[in-house]
């Protein structure tokens, strides 16, 4: 018999698949040097700097780390934006006429027309475990 | 049959010429004439044998001619829409032990691979708009490197202006990749008229609108120094000039109007702002005078000298507006006349009271060049071409004016031919100017196929001593550079 616990408990699963979606990026990297930062985005709005991402991280390039895990997440479109902090100093680094020096990236890997890649290109749906390989250039 | 009125009026009119049909049949006859200068490459030429078809081949003459321009302008997906926004072609002539040599391979850049994938030109240059298939992470993405091609170390450096030098095999062309002279200065712009001292000192501008970096490198290309400097406008700047101890930066008044692509609508022609020049003493990047001129718009300058008093002098190509830049080389692509006046010779002098005059040297010449050995210092001669008309943008001649004696002599291929720019190679063993050869290539329009030639400096107008003949034909190239060997 099931008690009544196990059905409100598996009705919580059913209604909330969302919580177990995971998002796995290996990331693709040059100099096996500084860090990599990245910043996952739920909606255009916030990727496109109107909002704030709903994760981030920091992975340890110098220490042997290429992947970003991000557990849990509602399902839905998702796009994500990211750097290679080559140097370790915590910013994007870019050359006296404002072109970055230091590698970058987005989900699938979309590359923009003149400008960052564009949610449209950027943006993949996510439910259950989705993995991507994100080449930073 | 006595015509009547009716009759009369119907042959009048069937044999009517107006303007518009009268442009449409010189459009065509001239795009026939000369439509391989702008043609299609399909794949790298690999090295071939040049059958010599004139003369004899001049003893000491050893090395290698190397020269880049765009190759490739057409896709089923999409084409090019300016003559500046084809896929750079570097090919090589080889002059060894009596024997002529030819290679050609494509820059392998990133913007050839993403339109050979796509099978259409997308990438936004010049004169040709992006197409929203384009993926442009860096300006490196577009960079056709179509432009020049200097030996740099142990490198070939194919360049463009707005983007980064691609490194190639001197021998294979085999594409190495884009040079980060240092890595905080990755993706910098660099021209493809950087100015050489004679003991190889590069000296070289990157623009980016009303600032510029200087950069300053080794024979061997390592950077020796690199700056940031305010320009006076954002004029459109495509070459630059130095003496031994300045750098001259000569500022047109086509001027940076708007952010906007192709790069050629975002320019204006504002000939009431006069052209400025803007000299920089190279010890000193602070030190800087900026001379008044009357306007004019240019492509190419030739290496400039000081003399006595503070006297300034170069030889400058001048257009008499940037037309050609906005719609001519357009034109050219799709094989329609320009109808408007070609680039002519002339001798800039800037004088100490703070003004630059302009002397014309009658002929209507491009691709100016001196001899690369008296760079910065004073010389007598101006190499270029000759012989572009309204009707036919492309030079048919190669000239040399001598500006002691106010004249220019010349060496007409005819009609037939479309004349690259060529190169000044001095004789072994001699040092005066005229002791030189004038090396560089034809594309022979009646044979179809591409033609080298030497010719004497000293006897310009004799015509060439020596002439190959290739079994391809490549279209017309913009500069390019001789490697003794």
């Amino acid at each position: 018999m099931f008690s009544i616990p196990a059905l409100i408990l598996a009705a919580a699963l059913t209604l909330q698949p969302a919580e177990t979606s995971v998002v796995e990026i290996t990331f693709d990297i040059g100099a096996p040097e500084g860090v990599v930062m990245a910043a996952l985005f739920d909606s255009e709005e916030a990727y496109d700097g109107g909002g704030p991402a709903v994760r981030g991280v920091r992975i340890d390039i110098a220490g042997g780390e290429r992947i970003a895990r991000f557990e849990g997440l509602p399902p839905g479109d998702y796009a994500l934006r990211a750097f290679h902090d080559v140097n370790g100093d915590g910013e994007m680094n870019t050359n006296p006429f404002g072109m970055p020096t230091e590698p970058f990236g987005f989900s699938n890997n979309a590359v923009g027309n003149m400008g960052p890649a564009s949610w449209a290109r950027a943006h993949f749906a996510v439910s259950g475990e989705t993995r991507q390989t994100i080449t930073l250039r | 049959m006595t015509p009547s009125r009716r009759t009369f009026l119907t042959a009048a009119a069937a044999l009517a010429i107006t303007p518009d049909t009268a442009f449409a049949a010189r459009a065509m006859r001239v795009a026939s004439d000369w439509s391989l200068a702008t043609a299609d490459v399909e794949g790298d030429i690999a090295p071939r044998v040049l059958q010599r078809v004139h003369g004899r081949v001049p003893e000491g003459l050893s090395g290698a001619l190397y020269r880049n321009g765009p190759a490739k302008f057409r896709r089923p997906g999409g084409s090019s829409q300016h003559w500046f926004d084809g896929d750079g072609l570097i090919r090589r002539f080889g002059i060894h032990d009596g024997q002529a040599t030819l290679a050609a391979r494509f820059a392998d850049t990133p913007k050839r691979r993403q339109e050979t994938r796509l099978d259409a030109m997308v990438m936004p240059g010049f004169g040709t708009a992006a197409d929203p298939r384009a993926e442009i992470g860096s300006v490196d993405d577009v960079n056709p490197a179509n432009t020049s091609v200097h030996k740099v170390g142990d490198a070939l450096w194919a360049l463009w202006e707005a983007g980064s030098p691609m490194a190639m095999d001197p021998d294979t062309l085999e594409t190495r990749g884009f040079v980060t002279l240092r890595p905080d200065l990755k993706s910098m712009p660099f021209l493809a008229h950087p100015r050489i001292e004679p003991d190889g000192r590069i000296w070289n501008l990157g623009v980016n609108g009303n600032q510029a970096v200087v950069w300053r490198l080794a024979a061997d290309g390592a950077l020796e120094d690199a700056r940031v400097i305010p320009l006076p406008r954002a004029s459109y700047i495509h070459d630059f000039t130095a003496t031994a101890r300045h750098l001259v930066i000569v500022l047109q008044p086509w001027v940076h109007a708007r952010n906007v692509m192709p790069v050629s609508t975002a320019y204006d022609w504002l000939p009431d702002q006069g052209t400025q020049v803007l000299v920089i003493d190279k010890d000193d990047l602070d030190a800087r005078r900026v001379f008044e001129a009357p306007a004019f718009g240019f492509f190419h300058l030739g290496d400039a000298w000081e003399e006595g008093d503070g006297i300034i002098r170069f030889d400058v190509c001048t257009h008499a507006d940037m037309d050609f830049a906005a719609h001519g080389a357009q034109d050219i692509l799709n094989g329609v006349p320009l109808g408007a006046a070609p680039a002519r010779l002339a001798m800039m002098t800037l004088s100490p009271d703070g003004q630059g005059r302009l002397e014309h040297a009658g002929a209507a010449a491009e691709f100016p060049r001196g001899d690369a050995r008296r760079a910065g210092q004073r010389r007598r001669y101006s190499l270029h071409t000759l012989g572009e008309e309204p009707d036919r943008p492309l030079a048919t001649a190669v000239g040399v004016t001598d500006w002691d004696q106010g004249r220019t002599h010349g060496y007409d291929f005819g009609a037939g031919h479309v004349v690259d720019e060529m190169v000044h190679v001095p004789k072994p063993g001699l040092s005066g100017e005229a002791d030189a050869w004038l090396v560089g290539p034809t594309i022979n329009l009646r044979e179809g196929v591409t033609e080298l030639h030497v010719l004497d400096m000293a006897r310009v107008e004799d015509g060439p001593v020596c002439t190959w003949r290739a079994d391809v034909a490549m279209p017309a190239a913009f500069h390019g550079n001789w490697v003794a060997t």
